[in-house]
């Protein structure tokens, strides 16, 4: 029977319970909903469902599934069961298989079987067999383990026509195997030379020194890079100084696959493991070594980071609304305007991109569209925030934000572990803002990452507060366990997602903060309550000093910060802000519309001290002098000799539309342009006449359209469904269940009509069956067609027609049916 | 939080508010480790820097006491960057050292492999090394121990000095201490300086220095080389000596441009040590030729670069540095350290102060107007001699003609930069002037008879800017300056802080003429000046007469 019938059957009969635990584990087979439980069931054993599912597994479970796949065949229905499982688990014990395989059931990963033929009748062992599709998914080294000779000889072509040589001088040689004159014979003599651990270890005895070393390198992944791969070694020739990579090519433990890579093969490999598949078997996680740090450095460091990243982004903010940011055509925003920036704040070109990025992921800098460049929205409603409330926004857009401030530096093609600083040619660093720094799966990893920081904290907890310092290695270790399937993803994120977890102080001091805990148990407000204790309140008071400068001791109140800006010049880096007055920067306020009396009197309102006086001086006197030369607008002037004409002109009524003001005794300025100045002069009865001059150009600006900043929400990426569509799926499952003459609508009928064909057509393509199938051309007509198929990969399958005696190309989508032709033909 | 009275700033600067009632106390915590830079009313800064951290180091704090200093006086959350890097500055000193070992000499030792293995690859400190004995020891050339420790201290590396000096010819010396006393801190200083080895002590204007370089010389008893900055100082120092130690005229000798005398105790200047002739040092056999068992020098601010590099030979002797800063105009700052020696002694300006050994000082600024046919030749004249032009205005001379009339009867001092402009306020006001030409003998007697109370008022060039005790000087006025110069600014006003018998504040006017370059580069000093914490004022010229 079909597996995937025989799973909708399995599904059908387990209780709501088990559906709705199958369903938080693998969301993604009731989005969108299904119609029936063979649609369930061929949903669940499609590659990708699977793929997904074993994201999720932790390392033990992926263990017992990978040594189910390789004890069972699904094609031949040979199955397996906790007892045999046992001998290849090392470590293992029945009841602990069967507790996994019963999870791996319930996820519908594996499923119950027959046992296979011969097994005494009476036994009441459960038998299981893996999901259909798992071999495709797995890929070709399942448990890290190499391919058997046969299989490599059959798809070598190289190995094949070195086997049976390499086996007889093996075998002269003195060597104890069977020679061979076949390659298949070849490889069976190799597979049952090194069949049992013993016989590897006898033969490893007389192995050059450093094999043992090298081939500890093959321990996890049967593949493995070596120079030459293809050289000659052999048996016959090779000296007293072998090298271990000639002494385990002669001998065929290892394999060429091309010119720079090799394989362990299966059994070799099995034996080296001692017999076993999985040897490093254990059912709790590897708690690593982590060095402590003390509550109170912990709680410095995050509340530290949160006031000066908040500062920073505050002056970032500052700086960009004075100059928006230019971008580059190629996107992001090249290096000319962060070292402008980076000069500004005083910090790295590093710590600038990360705060660029953070800035532009909480919608606190946009690109705007016409002048491709980054400003600051209009009416930033983060400004005005308490500075908790500006935390929290700040770190709800980095939870929920596709965008990877950290990548900002690395080299675009992405290969980690190339140091930054390689920066030429195609391949130079991803610049802040630009499309390259956008991972989609980034929140599920820093939720992940977070959960994890959480986990090892816990478990490391202490009384006296301290906490653990945890690395990156840290993590990956328990993420390398917890989901060895995804570990992959996230090996090149952790670095920057802890980077970038310090700087918004959920981490500090190496540590996870009291902060960080609350968010990764999902409990922002916890957060926030505490955030809110140890933030102080903002000042309303500086300390003005005699040489020139008011200290602010502390975070200053927004609106005074700004004031005190408009007159004087800010200094320094921290909590404390210096505010310089000069000559120029008294000017400026002058220019805003103050005067002495209205800056001293501002000063004195908030000023815990009294006013020094040479401060008082120098705003007395920058001010005495201020306006010794006056700038006004005039669109054109009016000059001449005679002073009554223009006093004149001045005080009569019929002017009035020129605006004139006077400038000197024989100089009038006017408001109107020249031409129509003169217009309206010869209207008056006078003749003036123009210099050179030219209208002044008035070019129209397009104001910008205001847009609003929305305060980002984060939401935990939904690890599970909700609890609502679960029961509408299991409604409309029973239902369908309940009337089994009455289906769905006929698209989700296809669904599992598509699976169980593609279930038959690979099912042929590895027997090697002979197949028919109707399929329709492009006029419409349905021709049935009795075909091998070879392969199937996007959408197509690659056939060979026997009849015609040629191979074809099909789309899938033109087979309406398929069903098997003949009975395993081999 | 904690409310203490500290901020401590990302940028590596520590904020003091003066007033909080743990400001003392935060104030000796932090003073080992960071320097002091600025000084004003309410909120001092201090800045932490390297060579702060491993001055620190030397006198045996560690990074942990560092930390929990800041932690415990800061009112906000400490930048935890900044912690790691103090920890990691802090650890860098010592993790080589400089020892004597019986059998291969001067070596250097580490404990840690790596470091030796880094600094023995550094292209410039190979040639100084000799062969390497073990993992962790390699023999340094004897001669070349100066120059190892400061090309460590150039690569990150500064080396703790443990092997030790020569002990020099014994010469006993003692303190005279009759009628006075060494003052406490001046005490403190010398036994610091002694425990440390070498070092530099650094005391403010006025509080005292000679008698720490004394009471050095008294502990050690062994011939002493003392090196100042120009005749004028020597003499002084003389004096000094011979008032307050077992010292006489025959064991102390001057070598200076005139006098070429070689005793137990031995004053030369700068100058003549860095003379040249022929492409040779013909004086530097006086300082690597006898067993000096002590060097003292004097205003190691302004050491000029052929010292240091004698110094660097001079390495197995103990070496004393006196000065009122560390800052170093020309950056030097890190020479002073690896060839002189750490800080081992900082009194707080305002200590001294508060406990009456120095003279509080009033710093007025008086902004001239200049008339108009000054502006006008100001305004056409060459960049190159507008300076000149603005500090020298006709104007400026009457306003000092009032200002003196005004402190009638007091002790006071018109210091200028131009030699016309004081010639011409030498007549004008019936008194003496002292510039570069004017004799030794006749500045001594002019000192004497000033100090004496015979001339009231003295117009002196820069010469008189260094080391020059004038007791009762209690008003100065100062017409104009070197540009913008904190250094000279600073050693003005140091002559007039000797405490006054009165106790009266002292005055220090500077005439500044409005809207020039001089009033750009009066803006520097006055910066410098309320940084320093004195109290400072700006009047009117036309206000001179009348506003107290």
């Amino acid at each position: 029977m079909s597996l995937i019938r025989a799973l909708s059957k399995d599904l059908a009969a387990r209780s709501d319970d088990s559906l709705r635990e199958l369903f938080a584990a693998r969301p993604d087979l009731l989005s969108p909903a299904v119609p029936d439980f063979p649609a369930l069931a061929a949903r669940a054993s499609s590659r990708v469902s699977v793929q997904r599912a074993l994201e999720r597994l932790n390392r033990p479970q992926m263990q017992v599934l990978e040594t189910l796949h390789l004890c069972t065949n699904t094609d031949t229905g040979h199955s397996a069961s906790a007892p045999a499982l046992r001998k290849m688990v090392a470590g293992s014990s029945v009841p602990i298989l069967e507790r996994i395989l019963d999870r791996l059931q319930e996820l519908a990963l594996v499923h119950r079987a027959d046992p296979p033929h011969g097994t005494p009748s009476g036994n009441r062992q459960r038998f299981y067999l893996p999901v259909g599709c798992l071999k495709d998914v797995v890929g070709i080294y399942p448990a890290g383990l190499g391919r058997s000779y046969t299989e490599l000889v059959r798809l070598q072509p190289a190995f094949a026509q070195r086997a049976v040589q390499l086996v007889s001088e093996l075998h002269r040689s003195g060597a104890e195997i069977q020679d061979a004159t076949t390659p298949m014979e070849a490889a069976l003599a190799l597979q049952h030379w090194t069949s049992s651990p013993e016989a590897v270890q006898d033969i490893l005895a007389h192995a050059p020194e450093r094999t043992t070393a090298l081939l500890a390198r093959f321990r996890n992944w049967a593949m493995g890079a070596v120079p030459q791969a293809q050289r000659k070694a052999s048996v016959a020739t090779e000296g007293a100084d072998v090298g271990p990579i000639d002494w385990l090519l002669a001998r065929g433990l290892l394999v060429p696959l091309d010119a720079a890579h090799v394989e362990l093969p299966h059994s070799v490999g099995l034996s080296l493991r001692g017999g076993a598949i999985i040897n490093d078997f254990t059912l709790t996680p590897p708690v690593p070594k982590l060095g402590t740090t003390t509550a109170a450095l912990r709680r410095n460091a995050a509340l530290s980071a949160i006031s000066d990243t908040l500062r920073l982004v505050g002056e970032l903010l500052h700086t960009v609304q004075r100059q928006p940011l230019a971008t580059l055509r190629s996107g992001g925003v090249g290096v000319r305007e962060t070292r402008r920036l980076g000069e500004l704040l005083q910090i790295s070109q590093p710590q600038l991109g990360l705060l660029l990025e953070l800035c532009g992921l909480a919608g606190l800098i946009r690109l705007d569209v016409d002048s491709s460049s980054w400003v600051q929205p209009p009416q930033l409603e983060w400004l005005a925030l308490p500075r908790q409330e500006q935390w929290q926004w700040l770190v709800n857009a980095w939870l929920s934000s596709e965008r990877v401030p950290s990548l900002v530096g690395q080299p675009v093609n992405g290969t980690s572990g190339v140091p930054a600083a390689h920066r030429s040619g195609a391949g130079g660093a991803i610049v802040p803002l630009s499309a390259e720094a956008q991972r989609p799966d980034a929140p599920v990893i820093r939720k992940r990452i977070l959960e994890i920081l959480l986990e090892l904290t816990t478990e490391a907890a202490s009384g006296d507060g301290a906490a653990p310092v945890l690395d990156a290695a840290a993590v990956l270790q328990r993420a390398e366990w917890a989901q060895p399937r995804m570990a992959r993803r996230f090996s090149s994120l952790i670095r920057g997602v802890l980077a970038e977890a310090e700087l918004l102080g959920l981490v500090g001091s190496g540590a996870l903060t009291q902060l960080g805990a609350a968010f990764a148990g999902d409990n922002p407000d916890e957060a926030m309550t505490l955030l809110g204790q140890h933030l102080p309140a903002a000042l309303n008071h500086v300390l003005l000093q005699a040489d020139l400068t008011a200290v602010a001791p502390g975070y200053l109140a927004p609106d005074l910060a700004e004031k005190l800006l408009a007159m004087a010049d800010a200094e320094g880096q921290g909590p404390a802000t210096i505010y310089r007055f000069s000559e120029a920067s008294v000017r400026r306020a002058l220019d805003a519309g103050y005067d002495a009396g209205r800056l001293l009197q501002f000063l004195r309102d908030h000023s815990a001290t009294a006013v020094p006086q040479p401060l008082e001086y120098l705003i007395q006197d920058t001010a005495a002098r201020h306006g010794q030369l006056r700038v006004g607008t005039a669109a054109s002037f009016i000059q001449g000799d005679d002073e009554e004409a223009l006093q004149e002109l001045l005080s009569g009524p019929r002017a009035a539309a020129l605006g004139l003001v006077r400038l000197a005794p024989t100089v009038l300025a006017s408001s109107l342009p020249p031409r129509e100045t003169v217009q309206i002069l010869r209207g008056l009865g006078l003749s003036p006449s123009v210099d050179g001059v030219e209208d002044s150009a008035v070019r129209l600006r397009r104001g910008p359209v205001p847009q609003e900043s929305p305060r980002p929400v984060y939401t935990a990426p939904r690890l599970a469904p909700a609890a609502d569509d679960v029961d509408a799926q299991l409604a409309v499952l029973r239902q369908a269940d309940g009337a089994p003459g009455r289906h769905g609508a006929a698209g989700h009928e296809a669904e599992a009509a598509t699976q169980l064909g593609l279930e038959a057509l690979q099912r042929a393509i590895r027997l090697k069956q002979r197949i028919s199938m109707n399929v329709v051309d492009s006029m419409g007509n349905a021709t049935l067609e009795t075909v091998v198929p070879l392969s199937v990969s996007g959408g197509r399958v690659r056939v060979f027609d026997p009849a015609k005696d040629t191979e074809r190309v099909l789309s899938i989508h033109r087979i309406i049916d398929i069903e098997a032709a003949e009975e395993l033909h081999q | 939080m904690n409310d203490g009275p500290l901020i401590v700033q990302s940028d590596k600067t520590i904020l003091l508010e003066v007033d909080h009632e743990l400001a003392t106390e935060a104030r000796h915590a932090i003073a080992p480790f960071a320097e002091l830079e600025r000084a004003p009313e309410h909120m001092h800064s201090y800045r932490l820097t390297p060579l702060g951290l491993w001055n620190a180091r030397a006198a045996g704090l560690d990074a942990e006491r560092v930390l929990d200093t800041l932690l415990k006086y800061s009112r906000f959350p400490v930048p935890h960057s900044l912690l790691v890097d103090i920890e990691e500055t802090m650890s860098r000193y010592g993790r080589l050292r400089l020892e004597k070992d019986p059998q291969h000499g001067l070596v250097m030792r580490t404990d840690d492999y790596p470091v030796l293995e880094e600094v023995i690859r550094a292209k410039k400190i190979q040639p100084l090394l000799g062969p390497r004995i073990d993992g962790e020891t390699v023999v340094v050339h004897a001669s070349q121990r100066g120059q190892v420790k400061q090309l460590l201290l150039k690569i990150g590396w500064p080396a703790e000095d443990l092997a030790g000096y020569v002990d020099g010819t014994p010469h006993l010396i003692a303190l005279n201490e009759d009628g006075w006393q060494l003052r406490p801190y001046q005490r403190l200083a010398s036994e610091n300086f002694w425990s440390g080895g070498s070092g530099v002590v650094v005391l403010p204007c006025g509080a005292g220095k000679t008698l720490v370089g004394a009471a050095a010389m008294a502990t050690g008893s062994t011939t002493t080389l003392i090196l100042v900055t120009n005749t004028v100082a020597a003499r002084q120092w003389k004096d000094e000596l011979l008032k307050r130690t077992s010292l006489t005229e025959d064991e102390i000798g001057e070598y200076s441009g005139a006098l070429k005398e070689v005793r137990p105790v031995t004053i030369a200047t700068y100058q003549v040590l860095t003379t040249k002739r022929g492409g040779l040092y013909p004086h530097l056999e006086l300082v690597d030729g006898h067993d000096w068992g002590l060097i003292i020098y004097d205003e190691v601010h302004l050491l000029p670069a052929p010292i240091f590099r004698m110094t660097a030979d001079l390495q197995a002797r103990r070496r004393l540095g006196l000065t009122a800063t560390l800052v170093r105009e020309d950056g030097r700052e890190g020479e002073v350290f690896s060839l002189i020696g750490p800080k081992r002694y900082d009194a707080p300006w305002k200590d001294i102060e508060s406990q009456g050994y120095i003279a509080p000082a009033d710093c007025v600024e008086v902004r001239v107007d200049l008339p108009k046919d000054e502006r006008v030749a100001y305004a056409m004249a060459d960049d190159a001699d507008k300076y000149r032009l603005c500090s020298t205005s006709e104007s400026k001379s009457l306003v000092v003609e009032q200002l003196v009339a005004r402190h009638a009867g007091e002790q006071l001092l018109v210091i200028g930069q131009y030699i016309d402009q004081l010639d011409d306020l030498g007549e004008r006001l019936q008194a003496p002037v002292i510039k570069g030409d004017t004799s030794v003998k006749v500045r001594q007697r002019l000192f004497d008879a000033f100090r004496a109370g015979e001339i009231q008022t003295l117009v002196v060039s820069k010469v008189a800017n260094f080391s020059i005790d004038l007791p009762e000087a209690s008003v100065a006025i100062q017409v104009s300056g070197s540009f913008g110069s904190r250094q000279e600014e600073a050693q003005r006003l140091g002559r007039l802080l000797r405490p006054k018998k009165d106790g009266r504040a002292a005055r220090f006017y500077s005439l500044v003429a409005r809207d020039t370059l001089d009033q750009d580069f009066a803006a520097k000093r006055q910066r410098f000046l309320a940084e320093q914490g004195y109290a400072y004022r700006i009047m009117d010229a036309k206000d001179a007469d009348s506003a107290e």
